[in-house]
């Protein structure tokens, strides 16, 4: 009887509980990590936005458009969050075609500076197709790895995994997009290394990938592209031409200090000495106007933000999940780095955007349906089987 | 609790790789944070002058440009605030150049090779502003202004341009102002002078350039990448204005004189003409009308090519001020120099009585006089009255070519006269030394007769001939004639207050010239000047006939009319005392008779207020 009686307390006692489990390990902190960043993005786009002249709030500035953008991120991210990422496995493989079809398809009806096909414009926005791409690409890998447990420490595995990104990267490669095909290696690399594939191998894999680099950069690489890694290793050889950019970025970066000339007071923002300020270049704004202190702020939420990534890897049970946040986090490190270290002087001038802090929208959804997945690993890992 | 948890075994981890990557990521932001802390911290002051140095750029700050009044203080010249538009060669992308310049064109409404050539002839760098159109009307200037994203380079900005009230009037006075060129600028930058200025291209808007245009102030400007000034940060040095020049000149006179000369040319049929009102007592120039003439305004209002090429190819020059710039033979009007000279070489007495002739011979050559049957035996009076060329043949050969010369300079012809405007011909009077530098031949007697009777080589300027003429009139004093009368500053103060500038005092006794002086009135009482005797004022002076060019098919030689007057103050020409002469010259007269004659003679009714036409329509008939 006793049972019986208890039956709906249980129930009841299940519900609350998988509820407040599901809360407790619903990353919290993950989130907020995120909003921040995308919040300081739409910091700098207001400041650049109030640069070009006009009201920020007016329709159609860079700042309104990145409003819209991050409530699309926000409804995608709860979407992903509450969706069963389960799923996905099932889905893996239709999702790596309909990813080959939207870059198929960029290239086809897509626009871009210099004759690139990068945008395809999406009821009047410009997306971005690559940057989905990256995040499917990590889901498909997961889900090739996941199912590879036994078998990660053969060559074959590694040569699977690198046949899956092949067409994707060759695709993006004809855009031409070095950057984002770049990042999609880092991806590879990176969730390869953290699934326990072999060393040995990946070591190989690596010293190849090194030995084919001068065949790439007469065979693969077109001029101008030629011409922006030359400028970063010796920018005041054409300081009004390809060097111009990033003499304009150090001096942005340099100029701001300490504590930064202030928000929408960076002269070289709001006077355009440096172009693309509110894309590639934002952190070069960000420094100039808001100094080493919030370019540290930036720095400590991302490591805050990879750390929670990392912990939420570690945690899962699902190898799938675990895969999942290691291809986020290698992303997320990676294009760190070479936006960063492009805008101050280390590193080439990829294209590589900022992750949460670049306006723009592809990018910006694209990273909110990868942590929304992630949370949804993040919940499902507590949750009572049935 | 258990139960609520995930029972599945945990997947195989493997710590030392997230280790790894965990390293990774730390090396990764450690890297990007020293790099940070050098270029913000350690360099951040370096960075902060460069980027404030491309930030602020030193601008000149144009001062307002003196105005110009004539002798009555009324304004002839004044700054209008007007649109130019200019281009900036480095912000020209060149693969959008001929887009733009073709879009501008239809804009401005001007042809496209003349922006390309305004471009290419650029005097300063790529990154100075190349002047394009001026006095862009208004609705054009603020669609370009509004179109500036499609036009990469291009600025619109407000400068003063130079409206001359008087236009055709005063041109060949005032002069006007034009874009700096390449050579000028060279020359000026050093100066303050920018590549995109404006300076004063003729007339006295040139030689008074300096003190017109004042001081340019300095000012730090906040510009954009594309060079566009956002604010003015601070003035280094405010802009000084410029000085105001009172000229000698009366818009009265000019307009009676400008009238005289244009019913002269209309009347006898000539297409050149000079007109010039001066003040013998003070070398003041009163009036000085050049016939054909051009509005200056045309040029301060940015010239067109097709206007441009209309005036210089107009056959009478009307960019040439003929007052100064243009050379004529003297013709008789060059008496007065044979005459003084025979008088103050004692060569001649006043009674001394010379037998004229219709012609004189030398070896096979006759020289006429003009008038084929003499005038018997007459004295200077009577030979300068009648203007008897054997008369002054055999004076001229008493004096020798080069004491004629000596007294010609003595009276300021064949040297420029120092007047304050640009480009004064220098004139041409021959002498021994003269003939053989120029010919390598010694100079031949009849050259000689010639010569003194103002034909053969001799040349001068209008302004050196009334000159002389005003030397004659005030007793002997050569002065340097002068068109600006008083500069004045800024704030009212007169800089440098009028006064006159004697060239020299003729070495000879005063007794001459009032000798020449009563010849003169002779010309005008014996009726050689026809009804000019009727006038209700005396007035003396020497008409001029001078022959030019090739005989044409009838054996005719084109010819010249002057005539060159002063009236003495109180009616008494044996007084030096006379405030006014004026010379009127007719080039290639289509009339006998003398229209030189009768256009000072109407200047003159109109100067006085003469109610009575005294002028001699019928003597205009065609020659």
């Amino acid at each position: 009887m006793g049972v019986l009686r208890a039956e709906p307390a249980r129930l009841r006692r299940w519900a609350t509980s998988s509820v407040g489990f599901a809360w407790r390990a619903f990353d919290l902190q993950l989130t907020v990590y995120a909003v921040l960043l995308a919040a300081i993005g739409l910091a700098m786009a207001y400041s650049n936005s109030a640069a070009a002249g006009g009201s920020a709030l007016e329709g159609g500035s860079t700042f309104s458009r990145g409003v819209v953008w991050a409530a699309i991120a926000v409804v995608v991210f709860g979407l992903a969050s509450i969706f069963d990422y389960k799923w996905l496995k099932t889905f893996a493989w239709p999702l790596y075609f309909v990813n080959l079809g939207l870059l198929g398809l960029s290239l086809v009806i897509g626009s871009g500076v210099g004759g690139s096909s990068r945008w395809v414009s999406v009821l009047g926005f410009q997306f971005q197709f690559s940057e989905l791409a990256k995040i499917l690409m990590i889901v498909v890998l997961a889900n090739y790895l996941a199912s590879r447990q036994a078998r990660l420490g053969s060559l074959m595995t590694i040569l699977g995994a690198c046949l899956l990104v092949g067409p994707a990267w060759v695709l993006v490669m004809l855009q031409p997009d070095l950057g984002t095909s770049l990042v999609l290696l880092a991806i590879l690399a990176g969730m390869l290394f953290l699934s326990g594939a072999s060393l040995r191998w990946l070591t190989v894999l690596g010293v190849t990938v090194v030995a084919l680099i001068p065949i790439a950069w007469t065979h693969v690489l077109r001029d101008y592209q030629r011409q922006r890694l030359i400028s970063f290793l010796d920018p005041a050889a054409d300081p009004m031409g390809s060097g111009y950019q990033l003499l304009q970025s150090q001096i942005a970066v340099g100029s701001g200090g300490w504590m930064g000339k202030g928000l929408t007071n960076g002269t070289q923002n709001q006077l355009d000495f440096l172009p693309v300020q509110a894309t590639d270049f934002v952190f070069a704004i960000l420094a100039e106007e808001l100094g080493f202190i919030g370019a540290m702020v930036v720095l400590g939420l991302f490591l805050a933000l990879l750390w929670r990534i990392m912990v939420g890897a570690w945690r899962s049970r699902d190898p799938f999940g675990g895969l999942v946040a290691s291809g986020m986090a290698s992303m997320i490190v990676f294009q760190l780095f070479v936006n960063i270290g492009m805008v101050i002087g280390i590193m080439p001038i990829t294209g590589i955007p900022l992750p949460f802090v670049t306006h723009g929208g592809a990018s910006l959804v694209s990273l909110a349906a990868g942590l929304g997945i992630l949370q949804s690993v993040n919940v499902r890992q507590v949750r009572a089987e049935w | 609790m258990s139960a609520l948890l995930d029972e599945r075994p945990m997947p195989e981890r493997r710590p030392a790789r997230f280790l790894a990557f965990g390293l990774v990521t730390i090396l990764a932001v450690s890297t990007l944070t020293a790099r940070l802390f050098y270029m913000q911290v350690s360099q951040g002051q370096h960075f902060a002058q460069v980027s404030e140095r491309q930030r602020v750029v030193a601008q000149a700050i144009p001062s307002s440009r003196g105005v110009i009044y004539d002798r009555n203080g009324t304004p002839l010249v004044t700054n209008v605030p007007s649109f130019s538009v200019k281009i900036r060669p480095s912000d020209l992308p060149f693969s959008q150049r001929d887009q733009v310049v073709a879009r501008l064109a239809g804009l401005l409404g001007i042809d496209t090779t003349t922006i390309n050539m305004a471009i290419d002839g650029n005097p300063g760098s790529r990154f100075d502003l190349v002047r394009i159109a001026q006095d862009v009307p208004e609705p054009s200037a603020r669609l370009i202004a509004e179109e500036h994203l499609d036009l990469p380079g291009v600025e619109v900005v407000v400068e003063a341009r130079r409206e001359y009230a008087d236009g055709p009037l005063l041109s060949q006075i005032l002069g006007y102002t034009g874009p700096v060129d390449a050579e000028e600028l060279r020359q000026l930058r050093s100066q303050g002078y920018l590549p995109d200025d404006l300076l004063g291209k003729t007339g006295v808007e040139a030689v008074y350039e300096q003190q017109l245009r004042g001081v340019y102030g300095e000012e730090n400007v906040e510009r954009d990448a594309t060079g566009r000034k956002i604010q003015v940060l601070s003035t280094v040095r405010p802009a000084q204005a410029g000085d105001s020049l009172v000229l000698t000149i009366d818009t009265r006179e000019q307009k009676l004189a400008q009238q005289a000369l244009e019913w002269g040319m209309s009347a006898s049929r000539f297409k050149q003409g000079v007109m010039i009102v001066m003040n013998p007592q003070t070398g003041e120039i009163l009036a000085m009308v050049s016939q054909p003439t051009y509005d200056d305004n045309l040029f301060s209002r940015g010239i067109s090519q097709a206007d441009y090429d209309k005036l210089v190819k107009d056959p009478n020059q009307p960019l040439i001020n003929h007052a100064i710039s243009s050379q004529y033979p003297p013709g008789s009007t060059f008496k007065l120099i044979t005459g003084t000279g025979g008088l103050a070489d004692k060569k001649i007495t006043p009674t001394t009585r010379i037998r004229t002739a219709g012609y004189l011979s030398i070896g096979p050559f006759r020289y006429y006089d003009w008038n084929h049957r003499g005038f018997g035996t007459i004295n200077i009076f009577d030979g300068f009255g009648n203007s008897s060329d054997t008369f002054f043949y055999q004076v001229a050969a008493m004096l020798g070519i080069d004491r004629l010369a000596y007294w010609a300079h003595q009276f300021g012809l064949g040297a420029p006269t120092g007047v304050d405007l640009p480009g004064e011909a220098e004139g041409i009077i021959p002498s021994n030394q003269w003939k053989q530098d120029t010919f390598g031949q010694p100079i031949y007697a009849g050259e000689v007769y010639q010569a003194g009777i103002g034909q053969g080589y001799d040349e001068v300027t209008p302004l050196q001939l009334l000159n002389a003429y005003c030397a004659l009139a005030n007793g002997g004093h050569l002065y340097q004639p002068q068109v600006v009368r008083e500069v004045v500053g800024p704030d009212g103060n007169v800089v440098r207050a009028f006064q006159p500038e004697l060239i020299r005092d003729l070495p000879l006794s005063p007794d001459v010239l009032t000798t020449m002086r009563e010849a003169a009135r002779r010309v005008v009482t014996i009726h050689h000047t026809f009804n000019l005797v009727d006038l209700p004022i005396v007035v003396a002076g020497k008409t001029g006939t001078a022959e030019f060019g090739l005989p044409d098919k009838n054996g005719h030689l084109s010819f010249h009319n002057w005539f060159v007057a002063f009236v003495p103050k109180n009616g008494d020409v044996s007084k030096p005392d006379s405030e006014l002469a004026v010379i009127a010259f007719a080039y290639n007269a289509q009339t006998v008779g003398n229209p030189a004659t009768e256009m000072v003679k109407y200047y003159l009714q109109l100067h006085f207020g003469i109610k009575k036409d005294y002028r001699l329509f019928f003597l205009m008939r065609p020659a």
